[in-house]
């Protein structure tokens, strides 16, 4: 549980972060989005005090963010970047083994954890771990990153547009990942992004920022139905706002009795997708299975036209 | 077939030509200070070995000049270099006449300027062997044991350089070792205050501006002009604080040349220390802040050794720069290789100046390809693909 209470963040003249409440849910993953200038990366760096706040408290579970030195305190929260900010001069299991090191951690303990984590991304500890970071691509790159943020299994994780530098295919590789991992962990997770689409993907929740101030503060769908002001609308995207409500649900969810012809779809694919390969496809109806191959029955473009509506 | 011609071999062939057939190989000289006689290669070596010498030279050249393997021109230029190496000492036998102990013979332009070809051949070649540093500093250390080699066996010891040698052996070792121990002593000292002072005016920025510029304005005073400035200033402290005398200092001698050289000194260490740390990645500061490492932590854990080659390209300019300025040193009594050279302007030896100035060369030399292959080594560690 993280709560913001009242933080302000002022340089001289200019309010850079003004009055900001909100409380994140323990094991949920709150984005906070807006455009550049908005306040949002300082917002997210005034939680581990990489900047201090002007006036205002933060807790974590209860306890005031400030009862611990700073550099304490940061090592108790997983921290994650654009450009992964690995040290070219350190190999990637001792990038990954930074935090547990600064913590005092016993060797085999550190080799275990980085082999741990490692694997969960799909980096071979033995071929990858003794190789410096400039010979990984840029995915195995960011992979590590967040893997060294995970190290010391903090029970936050703060990241600031972690995947801003990737390719749209890496990025969504490394979104699913993350969210696989978060589930696996149970991490607390805060991220910063200006990509709404991102934003309604991974959030459990979105703050919009604009101009230091929090605008709204939801579940996707809420603000995609809702938007509180026209600055939201806008990033929300009028022309995007269907689609971005479709790509919230799972297919499972949008199942109609009878059957259809040709290839299944995945139960848990997104209930866009499934539009999409109708629509590509020709097709009124496309059939449903579940998990185990089973058929479950079918979608249909009626149903999720419908679906795609402004809800009431 | 067609024949083509090397860039560098051109040039090299050029010289060449002129140093072996235009040029004198050797001079003779009746005694150290008067005037000498020019000796072409045929009329400085035996009968039987200077066309011998030509042939090599030649030969060597025309290799050079053409297309031909990388390890021929190595091995062209290696011949070459060791040939003219033994030949000016087989030279200097023949040409001083039978127990005459006041003649001198030195190696004229024509045998500089061949060593020279053959050196840049050398050059040429190990470039583009693209050796590793390990490889570079072992080169040095067998031309090293080869010179040293000729040195002992005695086979120079008719040149007159080293006749000037034979006559100082014992302050040349003594003046050796000052020499060194300035230039070292001036760096370890400029290491101590400027790497704090560096990281200092990394840290704060209003103290960056004034101290490069007071540091630079020190390092265009030029060195006699500031060798003398020293003197009053280290004259009173001698004089009015007590014990400082004891200690060696003084307006003249070593004191003064340490505080020059260490004040030159200053400038590349501060410079490349402020330079590396403002080169380190943004990102992996602000990663290694926020992952919760200590301001020192994140000083010798992170900025330091990614700083670290600037800096000891810094240190690499010093060096060098020292051991060549030290020579200055002994204008106002501190010693050094430029003993030598100022007693020998002051008698117009040549032989004495050279004296001083080849060590003091090659020490440069010397001490600026060890340090390449240190920074090399230290800047690749991290790029290196470890095959486990």
């Amino acid at each position: 549980m993280i709560e913001i209470e009242g933080i302000t963040k002022r340089y001289d003249a200019t309010t850079v972060v003004d009055d900001v409440s909100m409380l994140i849910e323990p094991r949920t993953i709150a984005v906070i989005v807006g455009t550049s200038g908005s306040g949002k990366t300082t917002l997210l760096r005034m939680i581990n005090r990489l900047v201090e706040p002007t006036a205002g408290v933060i807790k974590l579970d209860g306890a005031d963010n400030r009862s611990l030195p700073g550099y304490e305190l940061r090592r108790s929260i997983g921290y994650a970047i654009q450009g992964h900010g690995l040290f070219p001069h350190r190999t990637v299991a001792q990038n990954i083994a930074t935090v547990p090191v600064l913590l005092g951690w016993d060797k085999a303990r550190i080799k275990a954890r980085v082999d741990e984590l490692m694997t969960l991304y799909q980096l071979d500890p033995e071929a990858f771990g003794p190789r410096y970071p400039h010979e990984l691509s840029g995915g195995q790159q960011q992979r590590v990153g967040v893997a060294r943020a995970l190290a010391a299994e903090p029970h936050v994780l703060l990241m600031d547009e972690p995947f801003g530098a990737l390719d749209p295919i890496i990025r969504n590789k490394a979104q699913e990942d993350l969210l696989a991992i978060q589930k696996r962990f149970g991490t607390t997770i805060i991220l910063v992004t200006h990509d709404m689409e991102e934003a309604v993907h991974m959030g459990d929740k979105i703050a919009v920022m604009d101009a230091g101030k929090l605008v709204q503060y939801a579940r996707p769908a809420e603000i995609l139905a809702k938007p509180a002001s026209a600055f939201v609308e806008t990033l929300v995207g009028a022309s995007e706002k269907p689609f971005r409500l479709l790509s919230l649900g799972r297919v499972r969810d949008a199942v109609e009795k009878g059957t259809a012809e040709g290839e299944a779809i995945p139960g848990d694919a997104s209930q866009r997708d499934a539009l999409a390969e109708l629509l590509w496809s020709g097709r009124p109806a496309l059939p449903v299975k579940g998990d185990d191959g089973k058929p479950l029955g079918r979608v249909t473009v009626d149903g999720l036209v419908k679906r795609a509506a402004r809800p009431a | 077939m067609t024949i083509r011609f090397d860039k560098l071999g051109v040039v090299i062939a050029a010289i060449v030509a002129y140093a072996a057939f235009a040029a004198p190989f050797a001079t003779f000289r009746a005694n150290r200070i008067v005037p000498g006689e020019a000796r072409s290669i045929l009329e400085s070596l035996p009968t039987a070995v200077g066309p011998s010498l030509l042939e090599i030279v030649v030969i060597a050249a025309i290799i050079a000049l053409l297309k031909t393997p990388l390890i021929l021109r190595l091995v062209a230029s290696v011949v070459a270099l060791a040939a003219l190496a033994i030949l000016i000492g087989v030279a200097g036998d023949f040409l001083t006449p039978e127990g005459n102990t006041f003649a001198r013979i030195s190696p004229a332009s024509g045998f500089w300027l061949l060593i020279f070809a053959f050196t840049l051949l050398l050059a040429d070649v190990l470039t583009r062997l693209n050796l590793s540093p390990w490889a570079r500093v072992g080169v040095l250390v067998v031309a090293a044991l080869a010179i040293g080699l000729l040195l002992v066996s005695g086979s120079w010891n008719s040149l007159s350089i080293l006749k000037e040698y034979a006559n100082r052996a014992d302050s040349f070792w003594a003046e050796g070792s000052k020499h060194v121990t300035l230039a070292l002593g001036s760096l370890a000292a400029a290491a101590v205050v400027g790497l704090p002072l560096g990281i200092l005016c990394h840290r704060v920025d209003k103290l960056r501006a004034g101290v490069l510029n007071v540091l630079n304005i020190i390092q265009t005073i030029p060195s006699i002009a500031l060798f003398g400035l020293l003197i009053a200033p280290l004259g009173w402290v001698a004089t009015h604080v007590p014990g400082a005398a004891s200690l060696g200092i003084r307006g003249i001698g070593t004191a003064p040349a340490f505080v020059a050289l260490f004040l030159y000194s200053l400038l590349p260490v501060v410079a490349n220390t402020v330079v590396g740390l403002a080169g380190v990645p943004r990102a992996a500061n602000d990663a290694a802040r926020g992952m919760g490492m200590t301001d020192r932590q994140r000083l010798f854990g992170v900025e330091f050794p990614l700083a670290f080659p600037v800096i000891l390209t810094g240190i690499r300019i010093v060096l060098v720069q020292n051991i060549g300025l030290a020579t200055i040193a002994a204008l106002i009594g501190g010693g050094g290789f430029g003993v030598f050279v100022f007693q020998g302007v002051g008698q117009t030896a040549m032989d004495l100046v050279l004296l001083g100035a080849v060590p003091t060369v090659a020490l440069a030399f010397a001490a600026a390809i060890i340090l390449d292959a240190v920074i090399e080594m230290t800047s690749t560690r991290r790029r290196e693909v470890q095959t486990a």
